[in-house]
C-alpha cells in the first residue's frame, strides 16, 4: 500500500511564500500613515487613489467647519477626565485643520448655544473618521487590502 | 438646520458618504452602501427616538 504521490502546492513551504512577495515600503507606508493623519484624503493621495483622497477631504473639512460654525469646542487633554482626553485626542487627529483653527482663535467654544454639542460632536467624529480612513491607507500601503 | 432632526440627517449624510467610499471601490456600489448607511442611521433613530418616548415619556 503506498501513499498518494504529495503534490506540490503554495502553503507547501510558506516561510518560502514570504520572501518571495514584496516586502512593504516601511518608509512608504509611514509616509501615507502621517500623511493622511496631517489632512483628511492626502494618505489615498499618495498611494494613487485620488477620488477617495477628494471625497475625504470635502467630508471631512466640512464636518470639521460644521463643528466650529456650531460652536463646539477644541477639548483640552484633561488626565482627570478620561472622555474629554480622548475626545481632545480625536480632534488632533485632523491635525493641520485642527492647528491652523487654533492658531486662528477658532474653537474656543460657546457653551450656552444651543449646538454647542453638535458641535463637539461633529469635531470629534471628524477626528475618529480620520482614523478609520489611516488605518484604511495603511492597509493598503501594506497590501493587506487590494483595491478591485 | 438646528434641529436635531437636521442636524442628525447632516451628520448621517457625512458619516454614510465616508463609510460607502471607504468599504466600496466601484461608485455604484459605494452610493448604494453610503444610501443603505445613511437609511438606517435616520430610520434607526426615529425609530428609537419613539421608543424612548413610549417608554420612558
Amino acid at each position: 500500500m503506498s501513499s498518494p504521490p504529495s503534490q506540490p502546492s503554495k502553503t507547501a513551504n510558506p516561510a518560502r511564500a514570504r520572501t518571495t512577495e514584496a516586502a512593504p515600503d516601511t518608509a512608504k507606508v509611514t509616509r501615507a500613515c502621517v500623511l493622511a493623519v496631517l489632512v483628511p484624503g492626502l494618505g489615498h493621495m499618495t498611494i494613487g487613489q485620488p477620488r477617495k483622497a477628494g471625497v475625504f477631504f470635502v467630508v471631512l473639512m466640512t464636518m470639521f467647519a460644521i463643528g466650529l460654525a456650531f460652536g463646539g469646542s477644541f477639548l483640552p487633554f484633561a488626565t482627570d477626565e478620561p472622555l474629554v482626553f480622548l475626545g481632545a485626542a480625536a480632534q488632533w487627529v485632523v491635525f493641520v485643520p485642527r492647528l491652523l483653527a487654533g492658531f486662528a482663535g477658532l474653537g474656543q467654544g460657546a457653551v450656552t448655544a444651543v449646538t454647542y454639542d453638535y458641535g463637539n460632536t461633529f469635531l470629534i467624529v471628524a477626528g475618529l473618521l480620520n482614523t478609520v480612513i489611516t488605518l484604511d491607507v495603511f492597509d493598503l500601503a501594506t497590501g493587506r487590502k487590494r483595491p478591485s | 438646520m438646528t434641529t436635531h432632526l437636521g442636524v442628525m440627517i447632516l451628520f448621517a449624510a457625512c458619516v454614510s458618504t465616508v463609510f460607502g467610499t471607504l468599504l466600496r471601490d466601484q461608485v455604484r456600489e459605494q452610493v448604494r452602501l453610503g444610501a443603505q448607511i445613511f437609511s438606517s442611521l435616520v430610520v434607526g433613530a426615529y425609530v428609537v427616538g419613539w421608543l424612548m418616548y413610549f417608554v420612558f415619556g
